[in-house]
């Protein structure tokens, strides 16, 4: 196999060029792409991928290159970048890699694409969405199939190889009745089967159907703290933030997180429990090691409002002496709740529902402020309509700290599990 | 930089078809410190080459990551087999573009590379001075950031050129905390168009731009929460650029056009006050280069400025060969692709509305009670032309005098609104180019505007 005897390239010249740790990557990739615009089939695409990369140490000072050219002259400059990339660098004991984790090969999804029946389910969503849902337009859309190659080695003697393949489909679509246009939405999934059409797989069907219904969008008027229903995509965008503001290596190392000593305290509703889970069943291709070389494992970083670690990196580790958290994805699982999607929209006395959130990126503070996309009002426990022009404006740690409510129902869209949220004291504001 | 292995490949081209041939290799580096800290620290680099074939309104795109005639060979198998395979499965056929002239382009610069000890050194400068300087920081990070582009573009019935996009720059961070233990942060960014040794041999001529973050940081520790509304305000230059890119260039490129957005039916139609022009600038501005200078685009079409709002009213689009017939337009040179392995699609280049009469000083002095917004974190906007920017660095205008700094906040308005409310524009413009566009693949942009007053909403407590 071409991609082993590269590895074996790349490692004679690591051990001929660098006399301490090192580790590097190899890898090649193949995409079949299909991309349609105002649903027709306008461009298909083939990309043939070879990488490499080297992380190589010099006592305690690292440095990386990697590039695509995995000729021996290729990767020997490779090497010599990387290998003057630590020269220059300064001396810090905190970067190191991963110790030993064995060898192992893993297969995930599928390896030997059916180009035909993808294509069909393709069409037969386009033909499902024009039938039953004439007032959408499929903007653009984009049917794809992904197959790596992988091997990663380490001089702790950890070797790793990886193989797999995955399909996605994703659609980007707007609402027209005449002059009337919506905003653009956006949703996809990731899947290794081709066993149900993709109409029903993901959020794909709510998304037009939401879609549909915005055509009329209203701005709201004044301003009101009330009650915000995270929907599935949005709650695993203010997920993300979370981690990126209160727990990750940056805001850790440098002391600034808010969440600083807060592990093992409650930070969050008794009704928050947020995983990433690589090895959950609906996550279609999770993580298997992590960029220092760990096999990835499942973490909890929010058990029932309780924050159980940071999620550190090993440099992070390493540099503030706390827990290692063997996980760099972001395979989020967050658990379901009690109440059903009806439930929660009914104990709502007055908010929204906010399909999407567009905003700033929050500050250290966890001030977050930003416009509400593909939203609807509620009042008085009912969905009175489409919204535009509004904003929310809110504290990431305290929204989590006022949750109303979890659904009992779940999103899969392969890459993450996560259900609907309801949030109180968010302000909400019109014109 | 490339030497060309794809030009004499022009004789492989299928007849009845549109090819262009595109070699590429995209570098970047890379260095961060964080309070210090060298938490990154890699140079990487990537090259190979493309060919996408139109068979009448199919297009087929292979790329290999290969850089030798050999693969340049093969991705015009591929792309002219893709097409073909998916002309099979599409319904389309739409005639040939036709040519707007042949030629080549020449080479518009050099890349110069530095090494990887010199970029650390000038991060370590950097953070040093500002640990010295400024010791009431809780944090600061400093980074190097340099990306560039070379490629080598073939066409059968459009220009053929050899083109450079090198740009680098530095970012500092700083964060302090106000009386309340409550985070705050600015960024800025410093360089352009070039590299290393075009902008940073002298570390010291950043000082007083540091200097300067650093006061607008002190300004915001005292800072205030702005109140939620829809308010008179001074945008400056940069939140004018960020308009020009977001909220107004996405809308009038020619393929988001086809999706349905609002500039379809308001094509001709008045989209501003009589004070508003904007023009997406190829590669000169004001007789200068400007920021991120294109000369020719990814279907071998020579680069032109494309004029989109002229006097308040919608005059143009930015297109690529196909949609420039589809809306009678000719094609300026936005079709683009950011590595070897990315199709072109239409994309801004250096997109600015352009300079007023006004002085910054009379537009501010105008405003009774309203806000100054000066810089941008990030922005987004959809096909109805709402947008959203994060608002990093602000201040209260009160009786015309500046007053208290704003922490972070959001602005939004729906852009041919918004536009139509602006009633004083100044003499000035002010440029970015450190950013990124996204619309599927990443992109280089520049974008440039005035000082504008007008309303717009703003997001607060």
């Amino acid at each position: 196999m071409m991609l082993k005897a590269t590895a074996e390239m790349m490692d004679r010249i690591l051990r001929e060029e660098t006399p301490g740790k090192y580790s590097y990557t190899v890898s090649e990739s193949e995409k079949q792409e299909l991309n349609i615009e105002n649903g027709e089939f306008k461009l298909l695409r083939t990309v043939f991928g070879s990488g490499a990369s080297a992380r190589v140490f010099l006592g305690t000072k690292t440095g990386s290159a990697s590039g695509n050219d995995i000729t021996e002259e290729g990767l020997r400059k490779l090497v010599g970048e990387a290998t003057a990339a630590a020269e220059s660098a300064g001396e810090d004991p905190c970067h190191d890699i991963a110790p030993n984790q064995g060898k192992d090969v893993f297969i995930q999804g599928v390896t030997e694409p059916d180009m035909d029946r993808f294509i069909e389910r393709i069409r037969e969503f386009l033909d499902t969405a024009a039938k039953e849902y004439p007032k959408v337009r499929i903007m653009y859309a984009m049917g794809s199939f992904d197959r790596w190659n992988r091997i990663t080695r380490n001089t702790n003697g950890t070797e790793f190889e990886f193989h797999g393949g995955r399909y996605s489909f994703s659609v980007e679509i707007c609402a027209s009745d005449g002059e009337k246009t919506t905003g653009l939405d956006y949703t996809g999934v990731i899947t290794a089967k081709l066993d149900t059409p993709f109409m029903e797989t993901g959020d794909l069907r709510r998304h037009l159907e939401d879609i549909t219904n915005s055509i009329d969008a209203k701005p709201i008027e004044g301003k009101f703290e009330g009650t915000v229903i995270l929907t599935p995509g949005s709650a695993a965008n203010f997920i993300e933030m979370l981690v990126d503001n209160y727990i990750s290596d940056g805001v850790i190392i440098n002391g600034m997180s808010q969440w600083l000593d807060k592990v093992g305290e409650q930070v969050a509703s008794e009704a928050l429990t947020v995983s990433l889970n690589p090895y959950d069943e609906r996550i279609v291709i999770g993580e298997r090691a992590t960029g220092s070389g760990f096999r990835t494992e499942d973490v909890t970083l929010i058990d029932k409002g309780v924050l159980k670690t940071h999620r550190l990196s090993l440099y992070g580790s390493n540099k503030t002496g706390r827990p290692v958290v063997k996980n760099t994805g972001f395979d989020l699982v967050v658990a379901n709740g009690e109440k059903t999607l009806a439930e929660l929209i009914a104990s709502v006395d007055r908010g929204l529902i906010l399909g999407g959130f567009s905003g700033g990126q929050p500050g250290a503070n966890g001030e977050f402020s930003g416009v509400a996309k593909n939203s609807f009002l509620i009042e008085k426990g009912k969905i009175t309509g489409a919204v535009t022009e509004t904003m929310v404006n809110g504290n990431l740690g305290e929204a989590f700290r006022r949750i109303k409510g979890v659904s009992k129902e779940v999103l899969c869209d392969g890459g993450s599990v996560v259900p609907w949220i309801a949030v109180d004291g968010i302000v909400i504001s019109g014109k | 930089m490339l030497h060309d292995v794809i030009g004499n490949k022009i004789s492989l081209f299928s007849d009845g078809v549109q090819t262009v041939l595109r070699g590429q290799e995209n570098r970047n580096r890379r260095v961060v410190l964080l309070k210090g800290n060298l938490v990154q620290n890699f140079r990487s680099e990537a090259r190979g080459i493309n060919a996408r074939v139109n068979d009448h309104g199919t297009f087929g795109f292979a790329s290999i990551a290969e850089y030798t005639p050999e693969a340049a060979e093969k991705v015009i198998r591929a792309a002219t087999e893709n097409a073909g395979a998916l002309r099979r499965h599409s319904g389309r056929n739409v005639p040939l573009p036709p040519s707007k002239g042949t030629g080549t382009i020449p080479l518009n610069a050099a890349i110069t590379d530095a090494p990887q000890k010199e970029l650390i050194a000038l991060c370590r400068t950097i953070d040093g001075y500002i640990e010295t300087t400024y010791p009431d920081l809780t944090s600061r990070t400093v980074v190097y950031s340099e990306d560039s582009q070379d490629r080598i573009v073939c066409a059968s019935d459009a220009f053929c050129g050899h083109l450079v996009t090198p740009r680098c720059y530095v970012y500092v961070m700083m964060s302090a905390e106000t009386k309340d233990g409550v985070p705050v942060e600015l960024f800025k960014a410093f360089g352009g168009f070039g590299s290393f040794y075009d902008h940073f041999q002298e570390p010291e001529k950043l000082y007083p731009g540091i200097d300067l973050l650093h006061k607008q940081l002190m300004d915001k520790k005292e800072g205030v929460y702005a109140e939620a509304g829809y308010r008179t305000v001074v945008l400056g230059g940069l939140m004018g650029g960020m308009l020009a890119h977001e909220a107004v260039g996405h809308t009038v490129e020619a393929d988001l056009v086809r999706g349905g957005s609002v500039a379809g039916p308001n094509l001709h139609r008045r989209v501003g006050s009589e004070l508003v022009n904007m023009v997406d600038f190829a590669h000169s501005y004001a007789g200068g280069a400007a920021p991120l200078p294109v000369f020719l685009d990814d279907e071998g079409t020579k680069a032109e400025d494309a004029v989109l709002i002229s006097g308040g009213i919608l005059t143009g689009y930015m297109n690529d060969r196909e949609s420039a017939e589809e809306y009678g337009m000719t094609p300026a040179g936005n079709a683009r692709g950011w590595t070897f392995s990315d199709e072109p699609i239409i994309r801004m280049r250096n997109t600015c509305i352009l300079p007023g009469k006004n002085t910054v000083e009379e537009l501010i002095a105008s405003v009774d009670d309203g806000y100054y917004l000066i810089n941008s974190g990030n922005g987004e906007a959809d096909l109805t032309g709402e947008f959203m920017f994060g608002v990093t660095c602000g201040y209260e205008i009160k009786n015309g005098k500046l007053g208290r700094a704003l922490l972070d906040t959001t602005v939004t308005g729906v852009a041919f609104e918004m536009l139509k409310t602006v009633d004083m524009v100044s003499d000035t413009v002010e440029w970015s180019s450190s950013g990124f566009c996204g619309k599927k693949q990443p992109m280089a942009v520049g974008m440039g505007g005035p000082h504008m007053r007008c309303k717009i909403m703003i997001g607060g407590r």
